[in-house]
């Protein structure tokens, strides 16, 4: 765990490594890992490596990274925690390898000496790594399936550096700063910047669950190992057969497997308990992996405190049900109005949510936490969000009119002009034009702004040339190839491979990294949705419940009968009240009055990006 | 013509017999494929053939120049249907990207497209934009021109490759030829020097700078002339500037220098400068080095590449006269440059690199293999893993 970095010098023009930039990389990400660090250094001084340290697994000095093999000639950087990695520890120690220590990277040495490039597909975990062969002389970098874990790389056609972070590899101060406009015109369509892109030119993300070879001539294609529509589609091919009964003791089976994976550590591993369906499940589901000791937090905002949107006497209950050491942390508007500046610069790309998730991981942190359980996941996989109802219901009601050739346009044309006027939302305006595709009503459902109105946040060329390089109804579809038959399959296939992938694991790496606690997502695990996606593309729409009747101690009815609230923080008020904010008034579109509090607060976040 | 060989046609400007940067770059590229066992057959066809090319190396079909777009478009057809089949299509300028690609795809001929400089930098229209975005693979001589041709190109990064311009052999150190040192009138002196055309339309080379930065060179090295090689309609405006600024004295225009010449007029300079803003790389860079001098250049363009960011030449700002005359009156006081500088392009490098690009999946396996953006849309199959 902790942050990664590497500079490969593959072309023969280039320079060798220059070990200062690898240092400001390095150390530019000292918060992700502030237990230790290392570097390596090829003898020719073409290829660096380097590793910063938040020690979980083995925390003796034999795992300090990065890491080499016996022969010399294997060097690895790993971000992330590789969950079977006793199993593979096993099956390598039966072929006759050699284990020098009991961390997972070691297994990562020896699996990649065993079956090369392939490794990634016997991993489970989250992971982001740099791995050097140094026989070959081919630098492999990997990400996890679900691209839990980032990894960020920069080619200039000499040199590829590779970083957990963008902002770390802009340190290093080699990198160009040159803007890509496809990254921005993602970031306010969104809310968040769209993998591969991002807001600079140069930089690329490796896409979740790829891999990429670069060799003496540079970066080959990356290769994509494995795909969540695929995996809905086969899902679909072959539901499960059992009844309601069987499934939920599948889905149990499969939902524990998860959990009792996500908690290999040697230190202890807590919980973030809201007052929701899935963090309860989990902590249950935690007692029934056999943790007997588990430490719980909930977060309250100063302002919900005993009001009717307070998850505090909810959390505290589930808390009680499980017998967890619980602490309610309550976060004060003068608190938030400090932490600000700090958040925004701890944000690694621009994104317009996360705030929570700081304010989570840090409420952790300040009770000893170094690992802790997080619900990320569940809606995405249970079908939770309203989504799952909403997007179909769109594409059906729109099928006819949206075939109709130009109708969209005339629609769309004719709504935002009165739009002023009339108070009609954006998204109004591209019902017609968007709405009878699945991207496009996806679009309409996540989009925080609609493509006509980059240009009055972007400007003319920016806004041009960044829907042209993304393209975002098909680079929406795109996730969707293969495409699943049912609709809950295509859902949740966008969901988890947009918003949850762009959005809400980015935040869940880089709010909580910057408290230094590692935050594992038991819902996002490939051998989970590989066993449950059968019975949820069948078993909905109430699979939810398959979640919450899992624990063998049953969650509180009153937890399973809450209505969502959804997101209730007093947030938008503080942001409103806070003299570093300026709501993007200055901005014609942002300075209507019933502009939505997120398009403004994407203004304030894009201008201190750009700064 | 074995299964891994390839057959490769290629469209461009002019090479043998042609002079300049992109001439030299094309006969390195040609030659460099007759080296590779990867290539059976190479078929040539320029634009131009501005003199008598006397000798061609072993396996190059040189194909007689065709001048005017539409003549050589037809010509460029009847080739490659003539030499059928075609695995490659290589096209050595932008311009020609829209012909290449109505030649290589029917003929499911992989694409590759090189660019330069300039002529890359700027958006171009709608069809030499798809054109180039349907290409297998790109080379560009600098990391600079590639970054500007992402800046509006939407083609996966990963398919522009870097392709160095090289230095000839006939760029060696040697003393200073007393034919030059008379000629100029700089025994004793220090010699500063610049190799560029003197056009109205290529200001940005940076004599400006240079001759406005002269006064103050002379403050402490009061022997310093500055010699400009080459000619072209912008050489009265240098003159009048060098008028003005009172240096007129110690700035001799030497006019076009023939090819023979040019190697001797690098070795009577101490130290060559072109402070230019607009290098798609840069040859002259490498040609100075060569011959033992000290280079400076600009750090905004393709310069940072032959000066290796400052490694092998001295890198400064074009518009800051205070750097750009510290970096002369440093080159100028210190000991001779080591002269193994350009070594890092020499032609061996470039083949072997180009042997690479031309075996690699991009090239040989790009027909079986999906087009643009394949990192978003491939999955992969796992039979290929070798499981």
């Amino acid at each position: 765990m902790g942050g990664i970095v590497g500079i490969y010098a593959y072309h023969y023009a280039a320079n060798s490594v220059d070990r200062a930039e690898l240092l400001r990389i390095r150390d530019q990400m000292t918060a992700r890992g502030p237990d230790g660090c290392g570097e390596w250094y090829s003898s020719d001084e073409r290829v660096g490596l380097g590793h910063r340290r938040l020690a979980i697994v083995d925390l003796s000095e034999r795992s300090v990274q990065p890491l080499v093999n016996a022969s010399g000639k294997l060097v690895v950087t790993l971000n992330g925690e590789i969950y079977n990695s006793r199993q593979l520890r096993s099956a390598l120690e039966a072929k006759g390898y050699v284990f020098r220590s009991q961390s997972d990277t070691e297994v990562l040495l020896n699996l990649y000496a065993e079956k090369g490039e392939a490794m990634v597909h016997d991993l489970r975990g989250m992971f982001a790594f740099g791995l050097w062969d140094g026989e070959k002389r081919v630098l492999l970098l990997a990400r996890d399936p679900y691209g839990i874990k980032p990894l960020y790389y920069a080619d200039d056609g000499w040199t590829i550096r590779f970083a957990s972070q963008v902002k770390a590899l802009v340190a290093g101060g080699k990198v160009s700063r040159r803007k890509e406009p496809a990254g921005w015109a993602g970031f306010w369509l969104f809310g968040s910047v769209p993998e591969p892109f991002t807001t600079y030119q140069e930089i690329r993300a490796l896409p979740a669950g790829s891999t990429l070879l670069v060799d003496r001539i540079g970066t080959r294609e990356a290769r994509r190992y494995f795909s969540i529509a695929d995996t809905y589609c086969q899902a679909e091919a072959a539901p499960s057969s059992g009844n309601d009964e069987e499934l939920q003791i599948e889905a149990r089976q499969a939902l524990l497997d998860s959990v009792r994976h996500h908690l290999v550590a040697d230190v202890p591993v807590g919980a973030f308990l809201s007052s929701g369906m899935d963090s309860a499940a989990l902590v249950g589901l935690m007692r029934d992996a056999g943790q007997k000791d588990i430490q719980t937090v909930t977060l309250v905002f100063e302002e919900s405190w005993n009001r009717s949107q307070d998850e505090a006497p909810l959390a505290a209950e589930i808390a009680t049900q499980y017998g967890t050491r619980h602490t309610t942390r309550i976060v004060t508007e003068r608190e938030f109005h400090d932490d600000l500046p700090k958040i925004l610069d701890a944000m690694d790309q621009p994104t317009i949510e996360g705030l929570n998730t700081w304010f989570v991981g840090k409420a952790a942190r300040e009770v000893g936490m170094k690992v802790a359980i997080s619900g990320v996941g569940g809606d995405e996989l249970f079908g939770g969000y309203s989504s799952f109802r909403d997007i179909p219901l769109c594409v059906r009601a729109l099928a006819v009119p949206g075939r109709i050739p130009g109708l969209g346009d005339v629609a769309r044309w004719l709504l935002t002009g009165v739009d002023r006027l009339t108070r009609v939302d954006p998204k109004a305006g591209g019902l017609l034009k968007y709405g009878a595709t699945y991207p496009g009503a996806y679009l309409l459902s996540r989009g925080l702004f609609m493509p006509w109105e980059l240009e009055g946040v972007l400007g003319q060329d920016m806004a041009y040339l960044g829907l042209r390089r993304l393209d975002p109804i098909r680079h929406i579809g795109s996730v969707l190839k293969p495409q699943p038959t049912t609709s809950f399959g295509k859902v949740a296939v966008l969901e988890s491979s947009l918003y949850m992938r762009n959005q809400l694991l980015r935040n869940t790496d880089w709010a909580n990294m910057a408290h230094s606690l590692e935050v594992r997502v038991p819902l996002v695990d490939v051998n989970l949705l590989t066993r449950l996606a059968p019975v949820t593309t069948r078993y909905r729409p109430q699979s939810k419940r398959l979640l919450a009747s899992s624990p063998s101690v049953p969650i509180p009815t009153k937890v399973i009968d809450r209505r969502r609230t959804g997101f209730t923080s007093p947030i938008r008020s503080w942001l409103q009240r806070d003299r570093h904010v300026h709501q993007g008034r200055r901005v014609p579109s942002l300075a209507v009055d019933h502009c939505g509090w997120s398009r403004r607060w994407a203004f304030e976040v894009a201008e201190l990006a750009k700064a | 013509m074995t299964k891994s060989s390839l057959r490769i046609l290629v469209l461009v400007t002019d090479a043998f017999g042609g002079h300049g940067g992109i001439a030299q770059y094309n006969r390195d590229f040609i030659t460099s494929l007759t080296q590779s066992d990867r290539v059976s057959d190479v078929i040539v066809l320029p634009r131009a053939t501005p003199t008598l090319v006397t000798s061609l190396p072993a396996g190059v079909q040189y194909l007689p120049a065709v001048n005017g777009r539409i003549a050589y478009s037809l010509a460029a057809i009847r080739a490659a249907k003539a030499y059928r089949p075609i695995d490659v299509v290589f096209c050595g300028h932008p311009f020609m990207a829209p012909l290449a690609v109505v030649i290589a795809k029917p003929l499911r001929a992989s694409l590759w497209v090189q660019v330069h400089g300039i002529d890359a930098w700027e958006e171009l229209s709608f069809f030499y934009r798809k054109s180039i975005e349907m290409a297998d693979l790109v080379t560009s001589v600098s990391r600079y021109t590639r970054q500007r041709l992402l800046g509006w190109v939407g083609i996966e990064p990963t398919r522009v490759k870097i392709l160095p311009n090289t230095v000839d052999s006939r760029f060696q150190p040697g003393p200073k030829p007393n034919h030059l040192l008379e000629r100029y009138a700089v025994r004793g002196g220090k010699v500063l020097l610049t190799v560029s055309r003197l056009a109205r339309v290529e200001q940005y080379k940076g004599n400006d700078q240079v001759i406005r930065a002269l006064p103050l060179v002379l403050l402490e090295h009061p022997q310093t002339i500055y010699v400009i090689v080459g000619d072209g309609d912008d050489r009265p405006r240098l003159e009048a500037l060098a008028a003005e600024v009172g240096v007129m004295e110690n700035v001799r225009f030497a006019g076009h220098v023939t090819h023979e010449e040019l190697p001797d007029h690098f070795r009577v300079a101490d130290a060559f400068v072109m402070p230019s803003t607009a290098e798609g790389f840069g040859i002259v860079f490498l040609e100075a080095m060569a011959s033992g001098v000290h280079v400076i250049g600009g750090n905004r363009d393709g310069s940072l590449d032959p000066l290796a960011d400052g490694v092998l030449g001295r890198v400064v700002d074009p518009y800051n006269r205070e750097e750009l005359t510290s970096v002369i009156c440093t080159a100028l006081r210190d000991a001779p440059a080591k002269v193994d500088r350009a070594d890092r392009f020499n032609f061996q490098a470039f083949a072997d690199h180009l042997h690479e690009l031309v075996g690699s999946s991009f090239i040989s396996a790009s027909n079986r293999a999906p087009r643009m953006e394949a990192v978003q849309k491939t999955v992969y199959d796992q039979n290929t893993w070798n499981r």
